[in-house]
C-alpha cells in the first residue's frame, strides 16, 4: 500500500532528533497499550504483518500527528472490530462513557 | 488463546518473530545484480516506494521468512528468502544524491528479478 506511512524519501520532515535518554515509555498509558500487544495477538488470532497494515489503513492526517503507541491503540481498535471481538458501537459507546466519567 | 503470564517473557523478547523454520531455495545468490519489480499493490507490502524499478546487489542472504504481502490479509505465509540489498544513493534517489553513499534495504524475494 503506497500510503503515508510509506515515508521514505519525502523532503520537508525536518530531520531527524531522537531524544537524548528516550524513555521507554513517555506517558503511563503507553504501558498498557504495550501490554495490549502482547494479549490481543494472542486473543485476537492477527498477524504482525496484519497489525501492520491496520496502522498503514489510518487516515492519513491523523496518522502523521499521532504518536508510536497511538498507532498501535489505532491498530488494535480496527483488529479488535475486523475480527469480530468488539463492535463499532461498543467501541465509541466505552468512548463516550469513560468521557463522562473523566468530567 | 488467552495470554497467560508464563507466555508473556518469551512473546516480549522475541515480538512475533516471522521467520519459517522451512527449506525453501533461495532466487538469489549473494553478488546478484537485481532489478526491484515495480510492485504496488493497494493491499499490504514491505517494499518502500522509492525501491520500484531500481537495480542493486544482493549483499546478504537472511534466511526464509513469512512473507508480509500475504500473510498480512489470511493469505498463507507463502515462507520465502529475504535480502539485505545493497543500492547506490545515485541510483535510489538521482544524480542530485551523494556519489559516496549506499543504502542497505531488507527485500523478499518475491519483490526482484535478476537484471
Amino acid at each position: 500500500m503506497h500510503g503515508i506511512h510509506d515515508l521514505g524519501g519525502m523532503h520537508g520532515l525536518g530531520p531527524i532528533n531522537p531524544e537524548k535518554d528516550e524513555p521507554v515509555f513517555h506517558e503511563d498509558w503507553e504501558k498498557r497499550a504495550f501490554a495490549l500487544f502482547a494479549g490481543t495477538f494472542v486473543f485476537g488470532g492477527y498477524t504482525v504483518d496484519e497489525f501492520r497494515h491496520e496502522i498503514e489503513k489510518m487516515d492519513p492526517a491523523h496518522y502523521l500527528e499521532a504518536t508510536y503507541y497511538e498507532h498501535w491503540l489505532a491498530a488494535f481498535e480496527g483488529l479488535l472490530i475486523n475480527h469480530g471481538h468488539i463492535t463499532r458501537k461498543e467501541l465509541d459507546d466505552r468512548i463516550a462513557q469513560l468521557k463522562k466519567e473523566s468530567h | 488463546m488467552l495470554l497467560t503470564p508464563d507466555l508473556v517473557p518469551t512473546i516480549v523478547a522475541t515480538g512475533a518473530s516471522a521467520r519459517v523454520n522451512e527449506h525453501v531455495a533461495p532466487r538469489f545468490r549473494v553478488g546478484d545484480r537485481v532489478r526491484v519489480r515495480n510492485h504496488n499493490p493497494t493491499t499490504h507490502t514491505r517494499l518502500p516506494g522509492y525501491l520500484r524499478g531500481k537495480i542493486g546487489i544482493i549483499e546478504q542472504d537472511y534466511g526464509v521468512f513469512a512473507f508480509p504481502d500475504t500473510h498480512a490479509h489470511g493469505l498463507g505465509e507463502k515462507p520465502q528468502h529475504c535480502y539485505s540489498v545493497r543500492f547506490t544513493a545515485r541510483e535510489v534517489w538521482g544524480s542530485l544524491a551523494s556519489d559516496r553513499d549506499t543504502l542497505r534495504v531488507d527485500v523478499f524475494d518475491d519483490y526482484m528479478d535478476l537484471d
